[in-house]
This record gives structure tokens, sequence and C-alpha cells, in this order.
């Protein structure tokens, strides 16, 4: 009876949980100006939350070093479907300028399936605005 | 006749269809507004509808570690236990036979299953966040029933005097009593303890400076870190609902009687004062929490508490003194 409904919120209403996996902080200040007066996602619906278990959208920073993989894949694993993964930074991307360093587990998509990849050092918040309304048309088809 | 009556006073009108409608949409509106205040666009009005049909739609965890049960039941006894005062409030010239049931104590009462609830479910989910969160809410109780009931205790003893009986709790008599003789917040002895029920509000349905029991920055939700999906799509309408509680509770007591009965039948005067009652939620919304919200940052547990034992207790205990010597 609802389906119809719950198919529109989904689109209506994506909740970001952000992940740092050993992030220099330069993206994480990007991602949450994007919160701020100035562009305002709020009025896509979007809310930071601060647990895993409520969130759509899950956005990760950082190359993902030794010591953060296993704990990142362990939060990725708790947050409920439908979920996208969203990578922000050159660093989950690639390893950025960590590439190589035996501390560094980069490419994030060797772990997980990535939707999204905005890439940057750190992406403008635009760039961040853009790949997040493009993980929403993603969200749009998954199922739960 | 009797029977039909009381089940649309609990599915459909005070109860549990226009609960669910008025609670989304006065968190949507509490959104707005603030957004609004911070020169944002803001979301739209109906976003928290949006918000509860997506999480119908999410994948439902129960943890491994939870006491499942309990962690189960624990939103849904307490968006019951608001709905069931919701019946209990008067709306001016509005009254259904629940009001004759139920008294400001009995409301006192289940006002704490909510927070109960909260606290049960968080200290039930296995998480040390879901601990923090829970131990956190009980201190914010503690603090903020005190002043809450000496609030209650004066408005009932002043019109028990003002009526020539001993202290009233029966909010329909306070109601009555307003109805005949104007608001009781024009009588001057009893404008402390309207300001200390103002700064109870806020803390009741934990928002801005007081949400210090689920603070996502800090402690991830708090009591709420493991909750996903449905369960806690319902503890939200919960804190939705408390807000159309709290405030409905604040103009029965002090603010009933403002507008005259416009006709002799009491269809045509329910339909206005229920008007003029969603009206004055939202303008008292926008005072209590709202301009708070928007304007301050989140303070520590035991500022809070602090904060709730100085000002709103001294002022709501200044009232019951000017009441008690009889001005």
């Amino acid at each position: 009876m609802f389906d119809d409904i719950i198919t529109k919120s989904k689109v209506k209403s994506p909740w970001l949980y952000h992940l740092n996996t050993g992030s220099c902080n330069g993206c994480d200040i990007e991602l949450i100006s994007i919160l701020t007066p100035r562009y305002d996602v709020e009025r896509f619906g979007i809310k930071l939350t601060g647990t895993p278990r409520q969130a759509d959208i899950v956005v990760v920073t950082g190359p993902l070093t030794s010591q953060s993989k296993d704990r990142a894949l362990k939060v990725l694993s708790q947050v409920p479907d439908p979920k996208v993964v969203v990578s922000l930074g050159s660093c989950p991307m690639s390893g950025n300028v960590f590439k190589g360093s035996y501390s560094i587990e980069a490419p994030l998509d060797r772990f997980v399936d990535v939707d999204v990849s905005v890439a940057g050092c750190p992406p403008k918040p635009e760039a961040i605005i853009d790949g997040i309304i493009k993980a929403i048309e993603i969200l749009k088809d998954k199922r739960g | 006749m009797e029977i039909l009556l009381g089940l649309f006073y609990v599915l459909v009108f005070p109860g549990l269809l226009f609960c669910f409608a008025i609670g989304l949409l006065l968190l949507g509106i509490d959104r707005k507004i603030v957004a609004r205040m911070q020169k944002r666009i803001g979301p739209p009005i109906i976003q928290p509808f949006y918000d509860f049909f997506k999480l119908m739609g999410k994948e439902r965890i129960v943890p491994n570690k939870a006491a499942k049960k309990i962690y189960i039941i624990a939103p849904v006894i307490g968006l019951i236990s608001i709905i069931t005062i919701a019946l209990f409030i008067p709306i001016d010239y509005f009254k259904t036979f629940f009001n004759n049931y139920a008294d400001l104590v009995v409301i006192v009462y289940l006002l704490t299953i909510p927070s109960l609830a909260i606290i049960i479910g968080g200290a039930s989910s296995g998480s040390p966040f879901g601990g923090v969160g829970a131990s956190r809410e009980v201190v914010l109780m503690l603090g903020y029933e005190l002043p809450l009931v000496i609030t209650l205790l004066a408005v009932g003893m002043k019109i028990g005097r003002l009526t020539n009986t001993a202290a009233t709790f029966s909010l329909i008599n306070i109601v009555d009593y307003q109805i005949k003789n104007g608001p009781a917040f024009l009588q001057w002895s009893l404008i402390p303890a309207a300001l200390a029920f103002l700064m109870v509000i806020p803390c009741e349905i934990g928002s801005t400076p007081f949400d210090i029991a689920d603070a996502e920055t800090e402690i991830c939700e708090g009591t709420m870190v493991e909750y996903g999906g449905i369960l806690f799509g319902v503890y939200k309408l919960t804190q939705g609902i408390k807000i159309f509680v709290m405030i409905s509770l604040f103009i029965a007591m002090f603010m009933s009687g403002i507008i005259p009965a416009v006709s002799s039948s009491i269809f045509v005067n329910s339909l206005v004062s229920i008007v003029w009652h969603m009206a004055l939620v939202i303008v008292i919304l926008f005072i209590a929490v709202s301009l708070l919200r928007a304007t301050t940052a989140r303070i520590r547990i035991e500022q809070a508490f602090k904060f709730y034992w100085t000002y709103p207790t001294a002022l709501s205990l200044l009232s019951l003194v000017l009441v008690w010597a009889g001005l």
C-alpha cells in the first residue's frame, strides 16, 4: 500500500553518514561546508546523522589506512539497505599522494562497491553537492 | 453511539491520525523556521513525512547484543502513552468525555513514560553510546520534572482558590474557569509559573540547547544509536507529538479562553477554538522551541541540570509562594 510513497520519499530524504578513514580533515571540512547556510543541502532533505544505522548515503573520506580498514568495512556493513557509498576526494579513489605507502590500502573499491566517486584534493562544495545528487539518483533504483 | 464516538476520538481527531499529522507537521514547521532564521531555504514543511515513510522502507536491523523484545516494544509504548495524553487535554470548547477521567497528575505520570521508553530502549540496545545517552536522559528528567510539577501545583492551587475549592487538578475545571474569567496568565502571580513552563518545553521535547541525550556529534545519537528503520521513525513521531502535547498543555493551563464563544452551538465553537489553538501552538513553538534552537548551541549535562534546578525551579516556587500567600 505504501510502496509508492516509500519510493518517492527515499529520494526526498537521503541522510548522510560521514566516515573518516584517516583523512587529513580537508575533505571533512568541505563536506561540512555543504550543510552551512551558504550551500544548504537541507533543502533537498539531506541531513547529517551520527550513526550508520540511520544512514542512506555513506560518504567515505581518507585513504583507508591499514589501521582503519577493518573498522571502516565493519561500519559500512552496519548500514541498512538501501544504501549508497560515495567516496569523497582523491584519497579513497587512488591513494592520492600516499599511493604506494606501506600503511595505505587505498582504492576503496577493492573492498566495497563504490557508487559515486568525487575527485579533488579537496573537491569543491559544488562538486560534492553534484556527487550527492548523483548518489540520490542511484539510491532511487536500489531496493531495501 | 458512545462507543463509535469514543473510537472516533481515539483513532481520528485528538487521537492517532490527527497526532500523526500534527506531530510531523510541527517538526517540519520547526525545521523551516530555523532554516529561515539562518537565512537558508530549508527543507519543505512536509519533510518529516518523507523521513518517516523513508524510514518505513529501510531494512529492519535488531542488533545481536540487544534485549530484543524490549528494544522493539519501547518506542511503541512511548508513542501510545503520548497519544493517550493528547486525548486528555481539552482544547478550549472542544472537550471529549476522556477529559473527565484524567487530571494533571495522570498527565504528569504519562509524560514520563516516553522519556522512560527512550531510556529503556537506549539501555537495551547493547551499545555503550546508548548507555551514556540513557544516563544523560535520566539526569535531564530529574532536572525538568521538578519545575514542571511545581508549576502544575501552583496553577492547580490558584484556580482552586479562585473557585473556592481546595486545589483542583482537573484540567476541565481549569479550562472552564478560564473560559468564564479570562486566561490564567493574566493573573500576575502565575506569570513566573508560565515562564518556568516555557523553559521546560525545549528540554521535555529534546530540542537543541537540551538535546544532550541524543547528541549526534559527540555520542552518535546517544540512546538512538542502534535504532534505524521504522523504530526510529516511531521515535521521531513521538518527539513531534510531544511538541504538540506540551504546547497544548501550556495553552490549556495558561492561555485558554482568549477568544469568546462565537455562536451558541458547541460544534461551531469547537471548530473555531481548534483553529485558534493550532495558530497559538505555532506561535508558542516559535517562541519556546525554534527561536532557542536557531540561536543556541548544545550545553553540557551538568549545566542543563544546574539551570533547571535554579531558574525555572525558583520561578515556579515564587509562583507557588505567591499563590499560597493569596495574591
